[in-house]
């Protein structure tokens, strides 16, 4: 569903991420969690039952000692900007793609819990909400007032902190600006990174990260040839590494680890 | 109490005695109870009681829907042959189709609502539909035709000998069944929809490219292949449901040139079937598929799932569609049998291949492939769903009449006529 | 779903997809109405035992529907597609017209144990039709089904002046727990009542003057033989099956000799009202 009313300036956020710089710290799936109020782990969940907007994958080449390489691939919602997958099969509506900033966001409180998206993303970028949300006694503090938290039984997953983009477009109309400041507005895993392998931007304005590596022959993308035009752009100077966005890759020849 | 249940049973056809009928009852009791139950247990407590994951976000459930939706698509090919196409013999099995195609498609929803995370939220489909999407138009489709099925199980309800007694239920029944081509006209629209739409559910994922498929017109080539798949199916699970009912009762319901006829139709779309896959298949392999960026390669790299899986499928169909197409080895029970079994067989695989496989097999090149089995929870609510099924057909044979050709076959061949000179033709 | 939802927009895709969804309410709603408006209509002007009449003769085998010109021999094979209302019925006009009926010979016809007086026509529900001067008719039940019913323990008989519709229950007659209607022959008005004692049981006033779907004359013989053959069918379906070809053939013993739920089910088909 578009929103309804007129964009004004319209952006196209977009990352780029360094994978060499990457370092597996994690800060940034920490980061994502408390921004968005995402829930701890309950008991019996499992790597794949868990809520990781945002996660942190360890591939390596493949080769044995003494050639054996690995990187640390940060993989979050792509935010495809053509043929939105998740966008084209809601059958309610749920999926809400923002003209104005180009970021797919999710609508929990009208989201049936169907699981369609989520079979739907080739990035695997969507997770299920298996239990109802629950902290333990006293981290309720850590809440962030800004965010809704989700209930059980809806799907959730990276929406570029977008809270974030609308209390930069409020400060920018406090200050009387009409657009905002390109450095304002940050989600919280770009704001974490210690190395600045996560680098964030608007891909239309061409002096951003994103743009840039939009640009270099060293980024590449995952799975481009489905079309469906990610707004994530990775980077690395090895070849082996920029190979990963290649789907027809031999399967077994990386392994993976979970960050 | 004996007497007063022989009052409800249909006139000119004997049933076996209420004792026997409760002992039949009751696994099938126990069985719903146990399965509501664990779907009980997947209400309350949430969907963390299945083993299905983020990865694994469709499982045993979706599948079951997907293969008894088009199981149960014998109820309205059947009702489209009979009162569009107007071939009479299959008067004598559309009652017991409308009964399956009532309780496969009702078992559906039924299973769909546990499935969803909130079920409550169901009429938000209708409410902010996204007509662009296939689930959206399925929900549509399958709703109105569970409506239309309860319309057509209706008649069948009221014709019961003692309820017609009642003179409204009688004349009501009457006018339903003048009106009844235009329920199987509408349920005939509105199942070439939906079975096309669940094709199209897979069909048109195109960060999926096992499931991915080019699409002709506005839809996927899946959904015109599901829509071939059910209708060839649908006779045959009409076919063997009567053949079980006749083995296990020890009743003649219909005369065996209406299996055969069954058995004929299916075979005949079995061909069209086969011959439509095939090409799909190449094209989907060789084209589609290099297009996305895989290599078809490596859909079969993975155990279990290997080549193997492909060519069963194929063969499943293949060998129904030749025993269908040869009137001889119809003629004979066995093959006619394996044949309907063998078609069944097919089409749940051909479902299981397009959710369960299509999950398990991994999109980025650093994904693993994964496993997946069904918890005890979902088992159970499945099993709910057949113990449901079994319960309501054996309470719908006793009391109604699902195979009007039974009390014509009770009587046997006329006796041999007694020679009366005068009876000549004058 | 509606034009005033957030997120409806009018795109050739809704149109499309809600139009075809509306339509399809619609015509479901709009069967469904109009089922149900027939049926107060029929109930109002009291048609439900013509439309019960109906339904019954659907659902009889086919064996059992033979028009009375296959039964005389005159057609190879012909079911009746008009619920036994030959008034109703195209060939049996031209029949009639090619072929007019013979008087009968003899003032009987006797065969199987009964007699068949052909100074009156008969129903295929087993009952008789005879016509008085004063334009009245007599109404009775003929030998066979007396014979198959044996004597009533009680029986049901219409008020005077009320009316009564051909196919529908003219009387009923009780035994045990049987409680069996016996088909009217014709409409009209009833006079008078008789009853098992007597000869006859109602006394009409027909509505209609015109009773060509009723048996007679020759007709009556190759009809009685063909409810032998149906009453050994009925047995056999019921579970008992005395060889008729040589056996007794007495209607009487054969009912006396049935098990009652055998016998129960047996005068519901002959009767032809189960």
């Amino acid at each position: 569903m578009i929103s309804e009313k007129k964009p004004g300036k319209i952006s196209r956020y977009g990352m780029s991420v360094d994978i060499d710089k990457c370092t597996g710290c994690g800060a940034c799936m920490i980061a994502c969690a408390v921004e968005n109020n995402v829930p701890p782990a309950q008991e019996g969940a499992t790597d794949l039952t868990g809520l990781t907007w945002m996660r942190v994958f360890k591939v390596d080449n493949g080769q044995e000692y003494p050639a054996k390489q690995s990187v640390y691939f940060p993989m979050m919602c792509q935010h495809c900007g053509l043929e939105t997958p998740c966008y084209l099969v809601c059958p309610q509506q749920a999926v809400d793609v923002d003209p104005a900033t180009g970021i797919v966001g999710q609508i929990p409180g009208r989201c049936l819990g169907c699981r369609y998206c989520m079979a739907a993303c080739p990035y695997h970028a969507r997770y299920f909400n298996w239990w109802d949300p629950k902290w333990p006694a006293g981290m309720e503090k850590t809440l962030n007032p800004n965010v809704a938290p989700r209930m059980r039984g809806v799907v959730e997953k990276c929406n570029f902190c977008h809270g974030r983009w609308h209390a930069a477009v409020q400060r920018a109309a406090e200050a009387g600006l009409k657009e905002i400041q390109p450095g304002d507005y940050v989600p919280a895993c770009v704001e974490a990174c210690p190395a600045g392998a996560i680098q964030f931007g608007d891909l239309n304005d061409p002096s951003s990260a994103p743009s840039k590596a939009a640009k270099d022959p060293q980024s590449f993308r995952l799975l481009v040839k489905l079309g469906t035009e990610p707004k994530v752009y990775y980077h690395s100077r090895r070849e082996w590494a920029r190979r990963i966005g290649d789907p027809s890759q031999a399967p077994d020849g990386k392994e993976t680890s979970h960050g | 109490m004996d007497n007063m249940d022989r009052r409800f049973i249909p006139a000119g056809v004997s049933r076996c005695s209420t004792r026997n009928f409760l002992l039949w009852l009751a696994p099938w009791a126990a069985l719903l109870a146990f399965g509501l139950y664990a779907a009980a247990l997947c209400l309350i407590k949430g969907l963390n009681q299945t083993h299905m994951n983020n990865r694994f976000a469709f499982g045993l459930w979706i599948f079951l829907d997907l293969t008894v939706i088009a199981l149960g698509a014998g109820a309205f090919f059947t009702g489209f042959l009979l009162y569009i196409l107007k071939l009479k013999e299959l008067r004598a099995v559309i009652n017991s189709a409308v009964v399956i195609g009532l309780m496969c498609y009702g078992g559906a929803m039924a299973v769909l609502a546990v499935d969803v995370g909130q079920p409550l939220r169901s009429w938000f489909t209708f409410w902010y539909p996204n007509v662009h999407s296939m689930l959206a138009e399925v929900t549509f489709c399958i709703s109105c035709y569970l409506t239309v099925l309860l319309i057509e199980y209706v008649p069948i309800v009221l014709k019961n000998r003692k309820l017609r007694e009642i003179p409204s239920f009688l004349v009501f029944e009457h006018e339903l069944h003048k009106l009844v081509y235009v329920f199987a006209g509408v349920g005939t629209f509105l199942s070439f929809f939906h079975q096309g739409s669940l094709g199209g559910l897979y069909g048109v994922l195109r960060g999926r490219p096992f499931a991915f498929r080019e699409e002709l017109g506005i839809w996927p080539s899946t959904f015109f292949l599901f829509i071939l798949s059910a209708a060839a199916v649908g006779p045959c699970f009409v076919l063997l449901t009567t053949w079980l009912v006749q083995t296990i009762t020890g009743k003649r319901l219909v005369k065996p040139q209406v299996l055969q006829s069954l058995g004929r139709i299916s075979g005949l779309l079995l061909a069209a079937y086969v011959f439509l896959k095939t090409v799909d298949t190449f094209v989907w392999l060789n084209r589609t598929t290099p297009r996305s960026g895989f290599l078809p390669a490596q859909y079969y790299a993975w155990k279990p799932f290997g080549i193997w899986i492909l060519f069963a499928e194929m063969a499943l169909f293949l060998a129904p569609m030749v025993i269908l197409l040869l009137p001889k080895l119809r003629a004979r029970t066995g093959w006619l049998v394996s044949a309907a079994v063998m078609a069944c067989c097919g089409v749940a695989v051909n479902r299981f291949v397009l959710t369960i496989q299509t999950l398990a097999l991994p999109t980025l090149s650093f994904d693993r492939f994964l496993h997946y089995v069904p918890s005890w929870q979902e088992t159970g609510s499945f099993l709910a769903v057949v113990a449901a099924g079994v319960l309501v057909y054996s309470i719908s044979f006793r009391y109604f009449v699902l195979f009007p050709e039974e009390r014509e076959l009770r009587t046997g061949p006329p006796a041999a006529p007694q020679t009366e000179p005068a009876l000549a033709g004058r | 779903m509606l034009p005033w939802n957030y997120g409806f927009h009018w795109t050739l895709g809704t149109m499309i997809f809600m139009g075809a969804f509306y339509t399809v309410l619609a015509i479901v709603a709009a069967t469904l109405i109009s089922a149900a408006w027939r049926s107060r209509r029929h109930l109002r002007s009291g048609t439900a035992e013509e439309v019960r009449w109906h339904s019954d003769f659907h659902d009889l085998p086919a064996r059992d529907r033979p028009c009375r010109h296959q039964l005389t021999g005159e057609l190879e094979y012909r079911d009746c597609q008009n619920s036994f209302d030959c008034r109703q019925c195209d060939t049996h006009r031209t029949l009639l017209e090619q072929r007019p009926p013979s008087k009968p010979d003899g003032k009987s016809y006797e065969d199987f144990g009964m007699t068949f007086p052909l100074d009156r026509m008969y129903h295929r529900g087993h009952t008789w039709v005879r016509r008085e001067r004063n334009g009245t008719v007599t109404i009775g039940l003929d030998d066979f089904g007396r014979r198959l019913f044996g004597k009533p323990d009680s029986v049901e008989l219409p008020r005077k002046g009320q009316r009564i519709r051909l196919n529908g229950a003219a009387w009923r007659i009780r035994k045990g727990n049987l409680d069996q209607p016996v088909l009217s022959p014709l409409n009209g008005i009833v006079l008078e009542t008789g009853g098992p004692d007597s000869e006859w049981y109602l006394k009409v006033r027909p509505a209609h003057p015109d009773l060509r779907h009723l048996l007679e004359g020759s007709e009556v013989q190759f009809w009685v033989a063909g409810e032998m053959e149906r009453l050994q069918g009925a047995l056999s379906a019921a579970g008992t099956a005395p060889n008729m070809v040589n056996g007794p053939t007495d209607v009487a013993a054969i009912a006396a000799a049935c098990p009652t739920a055998c016998w129960e089910a047996v005068c519901g088909t002959m009767f032809l009202r189960p």
